[in-house]
């Protein structure tokens, strides 16, 4: 407020405040004055931005530039442009490749060929693990659960397995040569998917039963010691490059 | 509250002490009177908002910032499978109401003539105008969707995108994929021919051989321990129905959270 004389004069700026007559209360008073939980929600957010300025100050805190890649607009314009793409290729095999109709349903004739949709081919595979179910001997070699409870089971476990792994894999790692364990194990996942899934249909493949169940559970491990060793030789050359980009760009004072 | 007028802002007086010309003088009393009347500041401020919110300045991306765009450019198409499995959902969505309009639930004896549910799918394959593509249309945007979802989660399993703030969101894209998996599923049956009648063996099978609530599940997913009208029936509802309110839900859910935290990418 420079000239005392222009203040009486009212800002038309669009930026003027209202002023609230003496009962309004301001919004931190609002605030303020809330009980109970919404008052305990109001202090933690206070502290929480404090504790944030704080660590900003302090010297050792290094902000990041980029925490993560925009979704709007880079992702998405880019999104679109492929998906576009694709909803094409839809329409086109749709138009090409009309699904087939079987014979209309009969309780009478079982089909020889019983199979789910291709996406289930996994899930299919799993019940099909009976002769992994243990037999125990307490019990008088008798089976402490059906085969099929069993493969019902192992579906919950797998999946169950692939939902706690943001869990048990924690760092900062992120691309696969920087964390070969975890990439071989998405590898033998991979793998066992499309073996458990030979598996469910093996009365369709020309090959001995006894050598298609033992290759389910070899050929994901086969795979898995395979891309842990290719990761671990690519690992070297890859810290070496990414230590030089970093002291590069940040050189040692 | 009174009737009275409150004090309003001295505009006229302000304009007889500045210096106007005629036009700006006409000018800005139709502003002021229709300003009274309409407040249009406000709406120029939100016009302002806009624009500077459309011309934002973003932040370089990692790749832009560590010129990373030569290396990394084919990857792209991996990382739009989630956008991908979206669109093709509504694709899915779509086609599907609209096969809505001629399809029927019906079993009939299951002894081997053709059902409601068997005819409607021939009457919409054969004599329908452009019923095959609509039909065709359907299913193969949901098994695309189906294919965009499981390599959207090897995307993501490789990149190590699931990690340190993203947990959540990689449990929920587990509950969505066995949604997805549970849609394909109940579409599977809906034909009713002999495949959609075995598979829903299978179902009923495996749903009794969950320990406890298994004749429970049972009833509740196929209306009985044996495949009947109630079965298609029920796998309708929950294709036509459930599923696509909770699933719709998760995904904006899921989006959401991708929006609000950003797109991981490796480092």
């Amino acid at each position: 407020m420079s000239d005392n004389d222009n203040s009486e004069e009212v800002r038309t700026d669009g930026t003027g405040i209202v002023p609230p007559d003496d009962e309004t209360p301001t919004w931190s008073e609002r605030k303020t004055r809330k009980q109970g939980l919404a008052r305990l929600t109001y202090e933690y957010f206070e502290r929480s931005r404090r504790e944030d300025q704080d660590l900003r100050q302090q010297s050792s805190y290094v902000e990041r530039d980029v925490l993560a890649f925009p979704t709007w607009p880079h992702e998405m314009i880019r999104n679109l442009a492929l998906t576009s793409f694709f909803v094409g290729m839809i329409i086109f095999l749709s138009a090409a490749l009309p699904p087939h109709i079987g014979p209309p349903a009969d309780s009478s004739s079982t089909p020889a060929i019983i199979l789910p949709d291709w996406y289930l081919y996994w899930s299919f595979g799993l019940l099909k693990l009976g002769p992994l179910n243990p037999d125990i001997s307490l019990l008088g070699g008798q089976k402490l659960m059906a085969d099929r409870t069993y493969g019902v089971l192992a579906n919950l476990v797998v999946v169950g397995f692939v939902a706690i792994v943001p869990f048990l894999n924690k760092g900062s790692a992120r691309r696969p040569v920087e964390q070969p364990f975890w990439s071989a194990v998405g590898v033998s996942g991979v793998v066992f998917a499309f073996t458990v899934a030979a598996l469910s249909v093996k009365n369709l493949i020309p090959m001995d039963s006894h050598l298609i169940f033992d290759l389910t559970f070899l050929l994901p491990v086969l795979a898995a010691f395979l891309s842990y060793a290719v990761l671990r030789t690519m690992r070297e050359g890859y810290m070496f490059n990414l230590n030089r980009r970093y002291y590069r760009l940040r050189p040692p004072k | 509250m009174s009737l009275e007028r409150k004090d309003e802002h001295d505009h006229d007086g302000w304009m007889e002490s500045r210096d106007l010309t005629a036009i700006e003088e006409i000018y800005l009393t139709v502003l002021l009177w229709l300003d009274r009347r309409l407040r249009i500041v406000d709406y120029l401020e939100i016009l302002e908002n806009m624009y500077y919110k459309v011309n934002f300045q973003m932040p370089k991306s990692h790749t832009e910032q560590y010129n990373l765009d030569n290396k990394f450019w084919y990857w792209y198409p991996l990382y739009a499978l989630g956008s991908f499995s979206t669109i093709a959902y509504v694709v899915a969505a779509i086609s599907g109401a609209l096969l809505g309009f001629y399809y029927a639930p019906g079993a009939g004896a299951s002894n081997g003539t053709p059902a409601l549910a068997y005819n409607s799918i021939t009457f919409i394959m054969t004599e329908l105008n452009f019923g095959f593509f609509l039909r065709s249309l359907h299913r193969w945007s949901a098994q695309v969707m189906v294919a965009a979802v499981f390599l959207h989660m090897l995307r993501v399993y490789f990149t190590g995108a699931y990690k340190e703030p993203r947990e959540l969101n990689w449990i929920i894209g587990i509950v969505l994929i066995s949604l997805t998996m549970v849609f394909g599923y109940t579409g599977y049956l809906l034909p009713w021919d002999q495949l959609a009648f075995w598979a829903g063996q299978i179902g009923v099978e495996m749903s009794l051989s969950i320990p406890l609530i298994g004749e429970w599940v049972a009833q509740l997913l196929f209306g009985g321990f044996t495949l009947s009208q109630s079965t298609v029936q029920r796998m309708y509802i929950l294709h036509v129905f459930v599923l696509p309110f909770v699933t719709t839900g998760i995904i904006a859910v899921h989006i959401g959270i991708v929006w609000m935290q950003g797109i991981a990418e490796p480092h």
